[in-house]
């Protein structure tokens, strides 16, 4: 499903207070309230089958705009299109197509095991049993919960019950996947298995995915593209590389040595980052990348080398930080 | 006939929920017994020297318990933990999930949980009608069975829209246990037959909050009682409520979705 969104606003009025006793007490009679711009006139538009991560530092507004995509919220102004559906209508259709999970809420029944809970979205959303069986077989399987979902729900660990959301989440094949942080708390091995099965889910049905996150990992390895909310204000669209390359043009090299050197040797090359005893990084402009690197071959006994870009975390930090200084400067 | 399947699923999950905590159903009988046979001693007090209160002889106010007892069961297997469910929901925020669901949320909402551990009220309920009928002498005619049908269901469609009205202030004040809590010590009311409130509260409790109705309509249905004219004002005033209940709740979740957090 292709999704158009334009001019988009979403203001909350929330009651403020300082804190105390006293305070408290006042507010009980006479209360202020504050307007919050969660989203602040934002545009973009997605196709179907595209796999988007939402970035941004906590209250930046991107759960807000979620919530608005998925009919939940309604906008203060702007449009609003998914599909042929105007989300907050929550026409049965739309619901139809759409699921939603959340790092930090459960749908899952919390007492019994997640297959009555799938049972009971079987019966919400009208799946014939026909198509019900063999989808659920290929969730269990491809999400590794063939031995959970008969467990109660509150006796699974953190992990397995997050793939049972998933799976939960999915039992009516929905087509626009939104996801406010699903790796939030979970192991390693987890992240990964959620987030290659994420990616072959869409793959599979051109399912369209909508991510909110702050791990880096998940939006790098779910999403080709890239949205940076702050402050309710779009401040990046596009590729990820991209966003690297012109954030930090510089790209990071590892010198692996066979003996340790002086560090006036190593500080003639250029910026270091971080020097161990045999192990030396370097950051370097794009455009002396390669006299460095003849450099380096030349004067130190380099036994390996590796070329990266920058960290996307440390990516993310400079926009913050740039988007931090124009509004101060503003 | 969907939302019946619907329904029906929700009631095999709580089902299943039930069983899940078999110590905890043994005691909850026990439990309701007690609580059951404790709730008729201040009848027995009161007609142990007088033989009619507000015009109720002890057998016509008894048929009055009998119904009090099958409707506060009926409110406790059905209506009540749905209700607790969906302010817990609405505190949370994981109403997101049920109004995203295809289906009416109002419905999903009020169906999702059944505690049938609670029957045993409307069994004892059902004796006692039995017992009162017995020591009046009095077997209904099927016009009368047909009366108190309808008079009952008005009852539950009338509490059934209090408790969505009251669950609908969650949106409001996120936090209602007390308000809850407040309700059903007013429920107990009900347990006497209208005509024995004087001034305000029988105002309050015919017109306002109309509990005394919902017990004292299909015990005088049933006692052969009640005119046509009272039947049709307990279904239209039911309607009524319904219909004011679904506009507060729709009202409720447009203010929550423009609202949210």
């Amino acid at each position: 499903m292709n999704i158009l969104v334009d001019h988009l606003v979403k203001h909350y009025r929330v009651h403020s207070r300082s804190p105390g006793a006293m305070a408290a007490l006042r507010s009980l009679f006479v209360r202020r309230y504050d307007t919050v711009r969660a989203v602040d006139d934002i545009a973009f538009s997605i196709a179907g089958g595209e796999r988007v991560g939402f970035l941004g530092p906590n209250g930046a507004g991107k759960t807000t705009t979620l919530k608005v995509l998925a009919g939940l919220l309604k906008p203060t102004s702007g449009v609003v299109r998914v599909g042929d559906f105007i989300p907050n209508e929550r026409r049965r259709a739309f619901l139809r197509s759409v699921m939603l999970v959340t790092g930090q809420k459960h749908q899952l029944l919390w007492d019994l095991p997640p297959a009555d809970t799938f049972e009971l979205n079987r019966a919400i959303y009208d799946v014939p049993r026909i198509d019900f069986v063999p989808r659920m077989k290929e969730l269990v399987e491809l999400l590794e919960i063939g031995d959970v979902i008969k467990k109660p729900t509150r006796q699974l660990s953190l992990g397995e019950r997050m793939k049972c959301e998933l799976a939960a989440a999915l039992v009516h094949q929905p087509t626009l996947l939104f996801l406010d942080e699903p790796t939030i708390g979970l192991d390693v091995t987890m992240q990964a298995l959620v987030r290659k099965f994420i990616r072959t889910y869409s793959q599979r049905h051109g399912a369209t995915v909508l991510l909110t996150s702050h791990d880096m990992d998940d939006v790098s390895a779910i999403c080709d593209r890239v949205i940076i909310i702050n402050h309710g204000k779009l401040s990046y669209d596009g590729s990820i590389t991209e966003l690297v390359t012109r954030t930090r043009p510089e790209k990071r090299v590892t010198f692996t040595l066979s003996e340790s050197v002086s560090a006036e040797a190593v500080q003639r090359l250029g910026r270091v980052i971080s020097a161990s005893d045999r192990v030396l990084t370097l950051q370097v402009d794009q455009a002396r990348l390669k006299a460095t690197i003849e450099n380096a071959l030349q004067t130190l006994p380099v036994s390996d080398l590796t070329v990266e870009n920058a960290p996307l975390e440390e990516v993310l930090a400079d926009v913050f930080a740039q988007a931090r200084a124009k509004r101060g400067a503003a | 006939m969907r939302y019946a399947r619907l329904i029906a699923t929700q009631a095999r999950v709580s089902f299943l929920l039930l069983l899940q905590y078999r110590a905890d159903f043994v005691i909850s009988l026990f439990l309701a017994a007690f609580w059951t046979l404790s709730a008729i001693v201040p009848l027995l007090v009161l007609y142990s020297d007088r033989d009619s209160v507000g015009g109720w002889s002890w057998g016509e106010a008894l048929v009055v318990v009998g119904w009090f007892n099958v409707l506060k069961g009926v409110q406790s297997i059905v209506i009540q933990p749905s209700m607790n469910q969906a302010v817990e929901q609405i505190h949370k925020g994981t109403l997101d999930f049920v109004l995203l669901k295809p289906a009416d949320a109002q419905i999903l909402v009020s169906a999702q949980r059944f505690d049938f551990r609670q029957l045993s009220d409307v069994v004892i309920g059902c004796v006692i009608l039995g017992y009162a009928l017995a020591t009046l002498g009095v077997v209904p005619s099927l016009g009368a069975v047909a009366q108190t049908v309808v008079a009952f269901a008005s009852a539950v469609a009338l509490l059934y829209s209090i408790w969505v009205m009251v669950m609908s202030l969650a949106f409001v004040f996120v936090k209602v246990d007390n308000l809850t809590f407040l309700f059903q010590s007013l429920f107990d009311a009900a347990r006497w037959p209208g005509s024995i409130y004087r001034g305000a509260f029988a105002f309050v409790f015919t017109f306002v909050l109309p509990l005394t109705l919902m017990t004292t309509t299909p015990a005088l249905a049933l006692l052969g009682r009640l005119a046509a004219r009272e039947l049709l004002l307990a279904v239209a005033g039911a309607a009524l409520f319904i219909l004011v209940s679904r506009w507060v709740w729709t009202r409720s979740v447009a203010r929550y979705t423009s609202a949210g957090g």
